[in-house]
């Protein structure tokens, strides 16, 4: 019988980024590549930017996808950045990134990566 | 852990003033803005309440307009040529390369499929936007608001209108021209001088269609016996006007119709009505609610096609309508400025919208007394639907039906003389024929691998079925399906093989097949059919099997797509009763091995 332990993370922070539908795959692809080990993407609805645009607000799709990516505090800047880039954020209406600090994570850890911690 | 909330402050400051750390990661060059200075400053008036704040539009310089739209048009235009620029270099090549004959026309025919390209662009995202909302609407709202004999007149009434919306149909309506009125007089009048009577009919089937699969979502009624009941008339119909000696004709016309009605319009209205209406009603659990309706819409108007057929055959006489075709052949020289080629396409485009769009908005106001959200994009939808379905038009009068009728009338010279072909036949009778087969089955295979709706359906399958029937096995048994359908549509009008010799066994097989095979492989094949048949294949299938008809100076050359709408139904069933077969097969195994080696073959 082994006992379960937990593995508590810190120095964890999220980027969250909201993009229109269909854009959230390459800036996956773009954060894994700068090193975020995964993401998860929540479908939302999404207005502001839209309605200001007048008619070429049919250009900005209403459906929305917000993926949340979390990585350690020595990633942040880069993953951030290279999501900026492959989500092309600096279009009007592409989309909006922010980072929120996140206290502890916790989530499966290889247990020959704890033993390395650990030793 | 458990930092105090000042700590944590200082902390964080700390980590900003690491500027040397900062730069080493950081490859764009930050400015960092304090978004206080961005958000509006809100003033009280004096006796301290705050005004509403009412953002202004925005108004973008030219280059942030140009990539916001850059990408957004040129992802929508990729799009549409990935379904028509390979079937049209495929035709070209064909002819070109083993048919050693020049494309003609060729400027005119590239600037047709650039304009068809643009125009199922346009009207693809006029859909999305200035439609689509419409149909949601009504289909969540009108269930809940009104009674069920209100809601299902209104979908019949839909089901006439998107019809007549549907981009494909102006290919049937300019096949009338072709048609000689001699050898086919009842063809002739029904495409000429009843077209819109025609259209209208179609449209009654396609809306009956819609009325019945409503009530099938709501009742959870099987399709089987929907299949049984609707089949069975329609092949006694054929093979009554199969023996009719004027009016086996237009048992080609009949049947192709099908393929033309379930286009982008349709298909997607009338199924997110249907949808709304099943989820109102609280039964639209069953992950297959949504088929159906596309199978039996065409079936239907395959039976109102042949009924207005036998309608016309008892009101005029094959004599009186030939008499006053050389009649108005000899009376008008020319046709009017609103008959001609740009001015006809732009009132066609308009007719086909506009209507459909009053409509809706009718119901919604009138029925519903709802309001549309974002009123100006919806109105922009619609402009671009109207605009989309003009340029199409163009594009199907001089690319795509231009280039389907000269690749129709040029494949025949592989077997047999064709005047516009020096030195044809160019083969001998059995390799030419061999070849044109080989055209033909390309063809349908590869049109219909690149057909998008395949592909969603291929998904829904796979799920549906939880991985038994793959998707690639799907859209393989389509593809080829659609492909043998095309070779023995071909072969039917170089034989000049009776339409329905081919339909009543093809149809009586797929019923049998139909009785053997469970529920849901039953709805997935006979959707499958509706599916494949998109806005570019229809018309230039149509286009070709007209011009290919023209060429072996066969009386008609419909019938091409009805044979590529069945053999996918066979094609479909067949694989479906393989694949649970062979589940069945695996099973037993399963349960004949002792308990403890199962896991290892599992």
């Amino acid at each position: 019988m082994s006992t379960r332990e937990m593995v508590v993370l810190t120095d964890v922070k999220l980027i969250t980024c909201i993009v229109q539908r269909d854009a959230a795959e390459t800036i996956i692809a773009a954060a894994r590549a700068a090193g975020a080990q995964g993401a998860t993407v929540n479908y939302a609805r999404g207005m502001g930017v839209r309605e200001r645009l007048g008619v070429l607000g049919f250009a900005v799709n209403v459906e929305k996808e917000v993926i949340n990516v979390v990585v350690s505090s020595e990633q942040v800047e880069r993953v951030f950045e290279s999501m900026y880039l492959a989500g092309n954020l600096d279009i009007p209406g592409a989309g909006i990134m922010y980072v929120t600090p996140v206290e502890k994570a916790a989530t499966f850890i290889p247990r020959s990566v704890r033993d390395k911690l650990a030793g | 852990m458990g930092d105090e909330p000042e700590s944590a402050a200082q902390r964080s400051r700390h980590e900003r003033l690491r500027y040397g750390d900062f730069i080493r990661e950081v490859n764009l060059h930050q400015q960092q803005v304090s978004y206080n200075q961005l958000t509006p400053h809100l003033e009280a008036d004096s006796e301290g309440h705050y005004k509403d704040y009412l953002p202004g539009k925005l108004i973008l310089d030219k280059a942030d307009v140009g990539r916001l739209l850059g990408p957004f048009v040129s992802m929508r235009f990729i799009e549409q040529a990935r379904a028509v620029l390979p079937l049209a270099i495929y035709l070209a090549l064909f002819q070109m390369v083993l048919l050693r004959s020049a494309v003609a026309d060729s400027w005119l025919i590239s600037f047709g499929l650039f304009a068809a390209i643009v125009g199922l662009m346009l009207f693809m995202e006029g859909l999305r936007l200035g439609l689509m909302p419409f149909g949601e609407n009504i289909g969540n709202n009108l269930p809940k608001k009104s009674p069920l004999w209100l809601v299902l007149s209104i979908v019949m009434l839909l089901g006439i209108g998107v019809t007549f919306a549907e981009p494909a149909i102006g290919a049937l309506q300019s096949a009338g021209a072709i048609v000689d009125v001699r050898k086919a007089p009842y063809l002739w009048v029904l495409l000429n001088q009843w077209t819109d009577i025609l259209v209208l009919s179609v449209g009654a089937g396609v809306g009956l269609a819609a009325v019945l699969g409503t009530l099938r979502f709501l009742q959870g009624w099987s399709l089987k016996p929907f299949i049984y009941i609707t089949v069975v008339p329609t092949l006694a119909l054929t093979v009554y006007l199969g023996l009719h000696a004027d009016l086996h004709v237009i048992i080609g016309l009949a049947w192709d119709c099908g393929a033309v009605t379930t286009g982008p319009v349709t298909v997607p209205l009338v199924l997110s009505l249907g949808i709304g209406i099943a989820a109102a009603a609280g039964k639209g659990n069953s992950s297959l609610s949504g088929f159906g309706i596309v199978t039996l819409a065409s079936l239907f108007h395959i039976l109102a096609v042949m009924s207005l057929g036998l309608y016309v055959a008892s009101t005029i006489t094959p004599h009186e309508i030939i008499a006053s075709a050389t009649q108005l052949s000899a009376t008008a020289p020319a046709a009017a400025w609103w008959q001609r080629s740009p001015v006809m396409e732009i009132l066609g485009g308009m007719r086909a919208i506009i209507p459909l769009v009053l409509f809706l908005f009718l119901v919604l106001r009138v029925v519903l007394n709802e309001v549309l959200r974002e009123k100006h994009i919806v109105i922009f939808g619609l402009v671009l639907c109207v605009v989309g379905m003009i340029v199409f038009n163009l594009g199907l009068t001089y690319g795509l039906a231009r280039l389907g009728a000269q690749s129709g009338g040029t494949i025949p010279a592989a077997f047999t003389a064709v005047s516009t072909v020096e030195s044809s036949p160019l083969y001998g009778f059995m390799l030419g024929v061999f070849l044109a087969m080989i055209f033909a089955w390309v063809l349908g295979f590869f049109a219909t691998m690149a057909e998008p709706a395949l592909n969603a359906l291929g998904m829904t399958v796979e799920t549906l079925t939880s991985g038994a029937f793959k998707k690639r096995t799907l859209m393989m048994a389509v593809s080829v399906g659609v492909g043998v359908g095309i070779t023995l549509g071909v072969l039917k009008i170089i034989f000049a093989v009776p339409l329905a010799y081919l339909l009543v066994p093809g149809y009586s097989l797929a019923l049998v097949l139909t009785w053997l095979s469970n529920e849901e492989f039953v709805n997935i094949a006979w959707d499958s059919a509706g599916v494949t048949t998109g806005p570019v294949t229809v018309p230039l299938v149509l286009a070709m099997g007209l011009g290919f008809g023209q060429a072996v100076s066969a009386v008609e050359g419909f019938g091409i797509l009805s044979m590529a709408s069945i053999s996918p139904i066979i094609a479909v069933l067949s694989t479906g009763l393989w694949v649970q077969r062979r589940a069945q097969l695996r099973t037993r195994l399963l349960s004949q091995m002792p308990a403890d080696s199962k896991g290892a073959v599992a």
